[in-house]
């Protein structure tokens, strides 16, 4: 059933292709399938499909056609193809038949209704004429109904104008009193109006009829104009109405620009006595901050009063702005010497010295007060202004910062540094040790606060500052370090080395214990006072990005730290080297003077020695005051394998001076020599500490080997041979309490005796009674000296 | 500390101050020195480095009859030297000739040639012309310098000119500047003055503080260093002498002697009282770091290179060999020779 519905289907398909081709003009479509299937023929079996297709072709031969069909079927095939295409054709027959009907149906049905229409139309002509005489009688009507009326209505229109004219007239004639009306009421702006309502009028005929009428009320207005003058001028009345003074005036034809410069001029006044008055004002509030600074008094702080005038002056620009709208550049100008006044105010204050609180302060109101020009005026960029104020003002307030830690710092030194000529030695240096020391660590730690507080400060102006506020910090210490070090330099007289002058000059001007001083200074500093810095930098002072912003001079600890330490050794030395110049020459005018071949018996201890004590002992007390004291340890050698050698070198020396009774210096030399093989090398040299007794010994010791140079440059006879031995007795009970390093002062002085005693044609040592003898004389003498004395 | 074993030593009998090169053996490096003894009889030692160059020869042994205070090598004869003497109160300068034939005597006795007698205080030092062959000499004592004269084949010396180094100046040395031979230098308590050997008149004078040593750099004209009992060593330009161009911290205790090293600029060797001998080298350009060095410390190179300490006493005798620049001798107050090769640190400079 399904194989039988399969080809009616495709027939009726058929059908339609063929009845759509015939109709359409293009046959492509149908074509291409027929070629597409000729193509296929080969391969499919069912050659009923493939000539039916080509039948259907244009390019149909029907001659080559029959022979394939001939050819390629057998009998039943071409008599059943017979079969079909008798009945396809048929079919066609019919469906053509069909079609033919149908179109001429449609054919007919046309032609009725044309015929239809037709009809309809005849109509409608006779209609449309009598519209068109009805329309025309109705113009011919309206026509004379306009001719009748036309006369009278120029007559109403003439009347009415001059009802007009009357009505001008009359509102001229009123003017002057409606004016005065006006005035009374102080209602201005109506009266303008009006006045410049008449003013064409006034102008065209004033001359003529209207004379008294214009004389009147240009009183009426003179009258205006001056009180709207005075309204102009007056401070009290408000922005708006005097805005509105200065618009009426503009009207009126007034010349305002007088008028502006006199307002303009009254600010510039205002201006100036302000600023004046600000800085009176900021004194007396400083003078009362002072004198109250314990109270808290927010509402009353030096600014707020000046804030107060600089408010009214700023709202005197806003209404002046108003009034004045082409006032512009001067307003400008004016608030432009405003801010800059402020910020030399600012100056002078930091110059002053004031806290970072108050300089905030200040820089707090100076912004506000900016903010609110800027409001008024924000072409003029006055924020950009203010910044560049507060750029300088703030370096201004670090360098004068660093500047006063300096000069903290050095104050008490150059003081007594000035002081020395009246008051000698004797001076407390330890308070300016002191004194210096807290103001290295008080005072850069609140100058660091202070900087600190600039950066937390959270105000626009200061914004933009804190990368550069970091980098003047950093700088600033570096400077204040750097200049530290050259003041400390300049001050003890170092630099002047390679300055110009010659350093003879200068030992006598500067004071040894300044210089021990600052070299304890420099300890402090470097061992204290750069780390805590360097601390409180780096919490606050990060200069993360900072870097490479310029590429000025960064705070280096290290380096500054090395530049100290290196300072305080420099100085430590130089102390020690003033000192010794002073006692070598006392030593060598002792030594080079007498002829010591010719010396007489020993009386008792010579002066020299208490001259060297009496040094000595300003020694001591410049470095009690100054260092700190070492670990005490008696007896310390430096190097451990001296520990027994005190004894032992003791015991060895009185050895060597008794040999000298003896008579036994035949072979004293290669004693001598065997000794030191055997003995442990005593080092008398050693790094001198930053402590009271390694100073101390460290002079002693010093002037006890000069002592032995001394004395071995000379050749003496048995008389000066003792005096030395007596002189160096006297000396070891003397140094005994004070020197800290015992064994080497006691080797030392041996040496000088020994030395003496190779340097004498005829070595005997004085007898111990009597070299005790002289020696108790002497001390009874000392302590006789000392109970006088105080 | 360093150094200590490299040194070749020499030990003498008694103690000595002073010790010379000398510069007139061209075929061997020798030194002479003399010895200091109060109450024995002086020795002068000629000592010569072994070929091997690993110890020191004694090469001849001549008695002196007073102790020496100052010791100098003739330049152009190595058998010819000048000493300074004493002995208690008296005191003289003479010239001496070693004996030819040394080796073969036992006790040799120096010939003197010239007795510099003319002296009317302490003799303190004399200088030979410093280079080549003439018969200029300066003696100093401690008031005067004398200009002589001398005729070795004739052995005779005279005063050709002196002059008064005026009240209250007491001289102590010298030296005579190889660059202009008409000017020596002399130093005393707190100055060094200048003299022009034509006029004998003072040139011009530094003031300082106390100096004990001084000496020309040979390589570089105007430059003098100085050794200061209290600040150590300086360096002068004597175009500018009122600042020291360059500032060595010296020794522990007082610097007793400096000495330029005759071929390598720049090198410095001192002797102290603090038994050491340093060596130092400050370089010819420090002259512009001088005032850049305050601020950049951690640049600044130390001028140290070494200090050999390895002394039992203070060392006052200080020589350079002029054959073998890159040695030096020194002479501790025990009497110990020591000769030190610098070679290690010249790499360094």
């Amino acid at each position: 059933m399904e194989g039988d519905e399969a080809p009616l289907d495709d027939k009726a398909k058929r059908m339609r292709d063929l009845l759509s081709s015939f109709y359409a003009i293009d046959s492509s479509s149908s074509h291409s399938t027929a070629t597409l299937n000729h193509h296929a023929l080969p391969f499919n079996a069912s050659a009923r499909y493939a000539t039916l297709d080509t039948i259907n072709t244009a390019s149909f031969d029907a001659d080559r056609y029959m022979n394939l069909l001939v050819q390629k079927s057998n009998l039943d095939a071409l008599l059943q193809r017979h079969f079909e295409m008798a009945a396809e054709i048929k079919n066609l027959d019919t469906d053509l038949q069909m079609l033919v009907y149908e179109n001429y149906n449609k054919f007919i049905s046309a032609t009725e209704s044309i015929k239809r229409m037709k009809g309809n139309i005849v109509g409608m002509e006779a209609n449309m004429e009598q519209l068109l005489e009805k329309i025309l009688c109705v113009q011919s009507r309206s026509d004379g109904v306009n001719t009748s009326l036309h006369g009278k209505r120029d007559h109403i229109e003439k009347m009415h104008r001059t009802r007009n004219l009357l009505r001008k007239v009359q509102f001229i004639y009123d003017l002057p009193t409606r004016l005065g009306k006006c005035i009374k009421a102080e209602a201005y702006a109506d009266a303008v109006r009006l006045y410049t309502g008449a003013m064409p009028i006034f102008k065209a005929y004033g001359d003529s009829s209207f004379k008294d009428c214009k004389r009147a009320s240009e009183q009426e207005v003179s009258v205006i104009i001056k009180t709207l003058q005075r309204k102009v001028l007056a401070d009290s009345e408000s922005v708006q109405a005097r805005a509105e003074a200065v618009m009426l005036l503009n009207q009126l034809n007034f010349p305002v620009d007088n008028l502006k410069d006199k307002v303009l001029k009254k600010l510039e006044q205002v201006l100036g006595d302000m600023n004046l008055e600000s800085g009176e004002v900021a004194q007396l509030l400083d003078n009362f901050d002072e004198s109250s600074k314990k109270e808290i008094v927010p509402e009353l702080s030096p600014e707020n009063s000046q804030t107060v005038s600089t408010r009214e002056f700023v709202e005197a620009a806003r209404a002046y702005k108003v009034i004045f709208p082409d006032s512009r550049e001067q307003l400008i100008r004016l608030m432009k010497d405003l801010i800059m006044k402020h910020f030399e105010v600012t100056q002078r204050h930091i110059d002053q010295q004031i806290s970072s609180t108050d300089l905030l302060e200040m820089l707090r109101s100076i912004w506000n007060n900016v903010l609110v020009m800027d409001e008024i005026l924000p072409e003029a960029a006055f924020p950009e202004l203010s910044l560049k104020g507060a750029r300088v003002a703030v370096e201004h307030f670090v360098t004068i910062s660093f500047s006063r830690l300096l000069l903290n710092i050095t104050d008490p030194l150059t003081k007594l540094q000035r002081r020395q000529e009246g008051l000698g030695e004797e001076y407390s240096f330890q308070g300016v040790l002191e004194a210096s020391k807290k103001s290295v660590i008080q005072d850069s730690m609140s100058v660091l606060l202070d900087f600190r507080q600039l950066l937390e400060e959270n105000l626009g102006l200061l914004l933009n500052l804190n990368k550069l506020i970091i980098e003047w910090v950093h700088r600033g210490f570096q400077d204040l370090f750097k200049k530290l070090d050259d003041q400390f330099r300049s001050l003890s007289g170092l630099n002047t080395l390679a300055g110009g002058v010659t350093e003879g000059s200068q030992s006598e001007k500067v004071l040894p214990g300044i210089v021990l001083v600052m070299s304890e200074l420099s300890i402090f500093i470097e061992q204290i006072a750069i780390p805590r810095i360097t601390e409180e930098m780096a919490v606050s002072f990060s200069e993360s990005g900072a870097r490479g912003y310029n590429s000025g001079p960064v705070f280096v600890s290290e380096e500054i730290c090395h530049t100290f330490h290196s300072a305080s050794e420099k100085f430590l030395h130089l102390y020690i080297k003033m000192r010794m110049k002073k006692i070598s020459a006392i030593l060598r005018k002792r030594f080079t003077a007498p002829n010591w071949l010719k010396h007489k018996e020993p009386r008792e201890v010579h002066m020299f020695v208490d001259i060297l004590l009496q040094e000595l002992k300003v020694i001591g007390n410049n470095v009690k005051q100054i260092l700190p004291q070492g670990p005490h340890v008696k007896h310390r050698h430096t190097d451990s394998n001296g520990s027994g050698s005190s004894s032992l070198s003791n015991s060895f020396n009185n050895d060597k001076l008794s040999k000298f009774n003896m008579h036994r210096t035949r072979n004293q030399l290669l004693e001598t020599h065997l000794i030191n093989l055997f003995k442990q090398k005593l080092k008398i040299f050693t790094k001198v500490e930053h402590t009271q007794e390694s100073v101390y010994s460290t002079i002693v010791k010093l002037c006890l080997k000069s002592l032995h140079e001394l004395v071995r440059l000379q050749t003496f006879n048995r008389s000066g041979f003792q005096q030395i031995q007596l002189d160096m007795q006297f000396l070891r009970s003397m140094l005994k309490e004070t020197a800290e390093d015992e064994a080497a002062v006691n080797f030392l002085l041996d040496e000088v005796i020994v030395a003496a005693g190779t340097r004498c044609l005829d070595p005997i040592l004085l007898d111990s009674p009597v070299l005790d003898k002289l020696i108790q004389t002497k001390l009874a003498k000392n302590s006789e000296e000392i109970q006088v004395s105080p | 500390m360093q150094g200590g074993s490299t040194g070749i030593g020499y030990g003498l009998k008694y103690q000595a101050r002073c010790i010379a090169d000398v510069k007139a053996d061209t075929d061997h490096t020798s030194f002479i020195t003399g010895t200091l003894s109060l109450k024995e009889e002086n020795e002068v030692h000629l000592i010569r480095l072994s070929s091997s160059g690993t110890e020191l020869v004694c090469e001849g042994l001549f008695s002196h009859p007073n102790e020496i205070w100052d010791l100098a090598s003739c330049p152009f004869d190595q058998r010819i030297f000048s000493t300074v003497f004493s002995s208690g109160e008296s005191h003289g300068a003479a010239i001496w000739q070693i004996p030819e034939l040394y080796g073969e005597l036992n006790s040799p006795q120096l010939e003197k040639i010239a007795s510099l007698d003319a002296h009317k205080s302490k003799p303190k030092c004399i200088l030979w012309w410093p280079t080549g062959k003439h018969d200029k000499l300066v003696s100093i004592d401690e008031q005067n310098l004398y200009l002589w004269s001398l005729d070795t084949s004739k052995k005779a010396a005279q005063v050709l000119s002196q002059e008064s180094s005026g009240i209250l100046h007491y001289l102590s040395g010298g030296a005579w500047d190889p660059h202009d031979v008409n000017v020596v230098a002399s130093t005393c308590k707190s100055s060094i003055q200048f003299w022009d050997l034509r006029t004998m008149k003072k040139t011009n004078s530094i003031e300082h503080g106390h100096f004990r040593s001084l000496d020309y750099d040979s390589k570089k004209k105007h430059m003098l260093v100085t050794a200061e009992d209290e600040s150590g060593i300086h360096i002068w330009d004597l175009r500018k002498p009122k600042v020291p161009v360059v500032d060595l911290p010296g020794h522990a205790h007082w610097t007793w002697a400096v000495r330029c090293n005759p071929e390598y600029e720049g090198l410095i060797a001192s002797a102290g009282t603090d038994s050491t001998v340093n060596l130092w080298f400050a370089s010819p350009s420090r002259d512009d770091l001088s005032e850049s060095f305050t601020e950049s410390p951690l640049k600044r190179v130390d001028p140290l290179l070494n200090s050999y300490s390895d002394y039992e006493d203070s060392v006052y005798g200080l020589a350079w060999s002029f054959r073998e620049p890159s040695l030096f001798a020194s002479l501790s107050y025990d009497g110990r020779v020591v000769v030190e090769s610098i070679k290690p640190y010249l790499t360094r400079k």
